[in-house]
C-alpha cells in the first residue's frame, strides 16, 4: 500500500465501529472502486463541517442558532425530554409519540471514562429552566448505573429548588413481545412498573 | 445433570481430548502434571464461565494458540440433552447453547451446576476474605438472578465512585449521584448474603457432623463490613465518610469488604481448628454448596473431586463417601486407583495431556 492510502486508512479506522478490515475496505472503495463519487463526498463533508453545529438551546444538530425542533412553534417547549445522544432523540422522534422538545446531554456521568458534569450539556439546560417555561423534564437516559447516576445528579443539583416536575421513562416489555422471551431483569422492572388496568 | 461427553481443544496442556462418559463414576488416573485437573477445570467452567483455579482466562488457552474450545453434551433434568460450546480467546469468550449464541451471563449462569472439591479449598478457611467473597458471590449468584443483578450494579457503581475519588477532586453532588445507585444495590447484597450464609451454614453444620464425630458444632458467621441491610442507613454512612474516602481515594465502607468466618465450637477455625478439622470444614462447605444448588434449581450438580479421595485418611474418606449424594455424577482424579470400597469406576489414563479410556478398544493405527 502507499503512504497516502495508509494515512487515509488510519483516519478511517479511528471512526466509531470501524476496525482494520472495514477501514481498508472503505478506503479501497473510495479510491479505486468508485473514485467518481469522491468529490461529492468531500464536498458534503466540508459543507456539513461548516454548517452543522449544536443547537444553542437543546444541543441537537442545527444549522441555524436553533435546531428545527426548537424553532418549531407547534411543539410544546414546556415539556423537555432529556436524552444522552442525538441518535436517542432521532429514535424517539421516529416513534412519533412525543410532541415536546428535547435536551441532548452528549453523554452521561462516568468518572471511569473521565466524563464529569463539565463535559455534559448541563449549562444550557440550567439556562432553559432559569428563563422559565420548562414545566416537566422527562428523563430518557439509559437504565444503567451511569444513566441512573446522571438522573440523580439532574434531580439533586440542576432542578433542586426550581419548580420543575421530573419524570423517568418506563422500563419493561417490548411492544408486541411475549413474556416468554423477555430476560429476567426486564421482567423484573416490568413487574415493578405495573399499573392499574381498569 | 450428567455430563455425557466432554471435548477439549487447545485447553491448557490438552491439545485435543474427547471423553465419552458412561455410568456415574469416572476416574482420571495419572502422575502429577499430566492434565487431570485441567479436565476438571474445563468441566467446572460450564457452571459460571469461570475457572476454579484462576481468574485470568488467558492462562486457559494453550501455549502458542489463539483459541481454546470446550464442548460438552449434558443430560439435564430440565432441558433434556443440551450441547454447550465455549470458545476462549485471549480477549474474551463466546458461548453457544444448542447452537444458539448466549450473550447474557444472567441467562446462563448456574444452569449447569458443578461443584469442585479441591485441595486448594483449604484457602477458603485460611486465606484472604477476597477468596471467600468470590466463592460466596458465585454460589449465590448462580441460583439467584436478583443477586447477580445487585452484584453487577453494586460493582459498577463502586468502580465509578472510586474512579471519581481517584481524581482527587470529587464533587459532593457527583459522589451523591453514584451513591444513590450504589446504596440500594449494596443493601440488597447485604440482605441476600445474610440469608444465604444462614441457610448454607445450617447445611455446613449437619455436613460437618457427618464427617467428624467430634460433637463440636460447626457454623458460618457472616461478618458484614456494614451490618444494616438498609439503603438509607448506608447512604448516610457513605455521606458521612466522604471526607475520609477522599483522603484514601477509595470507598472504605460497603459489602466489597464483607467476609464470613468458619467457626468450630464457637471459635474461629482459621486460628484454632486443627488441619483435619479445617479439611472437614471445607468438604462440608462444598457439600452444602452442592445441596444448595440442587435445592434452588432442582438440578443435581456434577461433583468434581480433584485429588481429594487420595488425601483423606481411610476413616474420613469413608465418611465423606457416605455423605455425598449417591445419585450425583462424580468425576475424580488421583495418582492411584481409588480404594475398592468406593465402587466401580470408568477409568481414563492421563499422560501428557492425552486421555485414553482403560478397557476401551483401541483405534487401529492408520
Amino acid at each position: 500500500m502507499t503512504p497516502a492510502f495508509e494515512k487515509l486508512q488510519k483516519h478511517l479506522k479511528q471512526l466509531p465501529g470501524l476496525g482494520y478490515r472495514s477501514s481498508e475496505r472503505i478506503a479501497l472503495h473510495l479510491l479505486v472502486e468508485k473514485p467518481a463519487q469522491l468529490p461529492a463526498l468531500v464536498a458534503a463533508l466540508e459543507e456539513a463541517a461548516r454548517a452543522v453545529r449544536r443547537c444553542t438551546r437543546c444541543g441537537n444538530l442545527a444549522e441555524e442558532e436553533l435546531c428545527g425542533l426548537c424553532a418549531d412553534e407547534r411543539r410544546d417547549q414546556t415539556v423537555v425530554c432529556v436524552v444522552e445522544h442525538v441518535p436517542d432523540l432521532v429514535a424517539i422522534e421516529r416513534s412519533g409519540a412525543f410532541r415536546g422538545s428535547y435536551h441532548v446531554l452528549h453523554g452521561k456521568l462516568s468518572p471511569i471514562q473521565g466524563v464529569g458534569p463539565e463535559q455534559l450539556n448541563f449549562g444550557a439546560l440550567i439556562d432553559r429552566i432559569e428563563t422559565g417555561g420548562v414545566g416537566e423534564l422527562i428523563l430518557a437516559l439509559s437504565n444503567d448505573v451511569e444513566g441512573e447516576a446522571t438522573c440523580h445528579y439532574l434531580t439533586e443539583y440542576i432542578t433542586k429548588g426550581r419548580d420543575v416536575k421530573i419524570t423517568r421513562i418506563g422500563f419493561g416489555l417490548p411492544s408486541g413481545g411475549g413474556v416468554l422471551y423477555a430476560d429476567s431483569v426486564t421482567l423484573r422492572s416490568a413487574l415493578e412498573g405495573r399499573r392499574s388496568f381498569q | 445433570m450428567r455430563l455425557r461427553s466432554l471435548t477439549l481443544r487447545h485447553f491448557r496442556n490438552v491439545g485435543f481430548a474427547a471423553l465419552e462418559f458412561s455410568g456415574r463414576q469416572h476416574f482420571l488416573l495419572g502422575a502429577n502434571g499430566q492434565g487431570k485437573t485441567n479436565l476438571l477445570e474445563a468441566a467446572g467452567f460450564l457452571t459460571a464461565l469461570r475457572s476454579f483455579r484462576t481468574s485470568d482466562n488467558k492462562l486457559l488457552v494453550g501455549h502458542t494458540q489463539h483459541t481454546a474450545a470446550i464442548a460438552a453434551v449434558v443430560e439435564h433434568e430440565r432441558q433434556g440433552e443440551t450441547k454447550i460450546t465455549i470458545k476462549l480467546r485471549h480477549d474474551g469468550k463466546e458461548l453457544w447453547c444448542d447452537q444458539a449464541r448466549v450473550t447474557k451471563l444472567a441467562e446462563y449462569l448456574g444452569k449447569f451446576p458443578t461443584v469442585v472439591f479441591s485441595s486448594q479449598d483449604l484457602q477458603l478457611v485460611r486465606g484472604s476474605p477476597a477468596g471467600r467473597r468470590r466463592w460466596l458471590d458465585l454460589t449465590l449468584a448462580a441460583m439467584d438472578p436478583g443477586y447477580l443483578r445487585a452484584l453487577q450494579m453494586f460493582s459498577r457503581a463502586l468502580t465509578e465512585r472510586n474512579a471519581l475519588l481517584k481524581t482527587g477532586r470529587a464533587g459532593e453532588t457527583q459522589l451523591a449521584a453514584f451513591e444513590q445507585t450504589l446504596a440500594p444495590a449494596a443493601a440488597q447484597l447485604i440482605a441476600l448474603r445474610s440469608s444465604g450464609i444462614k441457610a448454607l451454614g445450617a447445611t455446613v453444620k449437619s455436613g460437618y457432623a457427618k464427617l467428624c464425630d467430634d460433637a463440636e458444632p460447626a457454623s458460618l458467621v457472616y461478618e458484614p463490613n456494614f451490618a444494616e441491610a438498609d439503603a438509607e442507613a448506608l447512604l448516610a454512612r457513605l455521606e458521612a465518610g466522604r471526607a475520609r474516602d477522599a483522603q484514601f481515594r477509595t470507598t472504605l465502607v460497603g459489602p466489597h469488604r464483607d467476609d464470613f468466618q468458619f467457626n468450630v465450637h464457637h471459635t474461629a477455625a482459621k486460628d484454632f481448628a486443627s488441619e483435619g478439622q479445617q479439611r472437614s470444614l471445607v468438604l462440608a462447605l462444598r457439600l452444602a454448596q452442592a445441596a444448595w444448588f440442587q435445592e434452588k434449581s432442582g438440578v443435581r450438580p456434577v461433583l468434581l473431586a480433584d485429588d481429594v479421595l487420595g488425601e483423606l485418611d481411610p476413616v474420613r474418606r469413608s465418611r465423606f463417601w457416605s455423605a455425598i449424594d449417591h445419585e450425583a455424577q462424580i468425576i475424580a482424579t488421583g495418582t492411584s486407583l481409588p480404594a475398592a470400597e468406593l465402587g466401580t469406576w470408568q477409568i481414563f489414563d492421563v499422560a501428557d495431556g492425552a486421555f485414553s479410556e482403560r478397557g476401551a478398544p483401541r483405534e487401529a493405527a492408520l
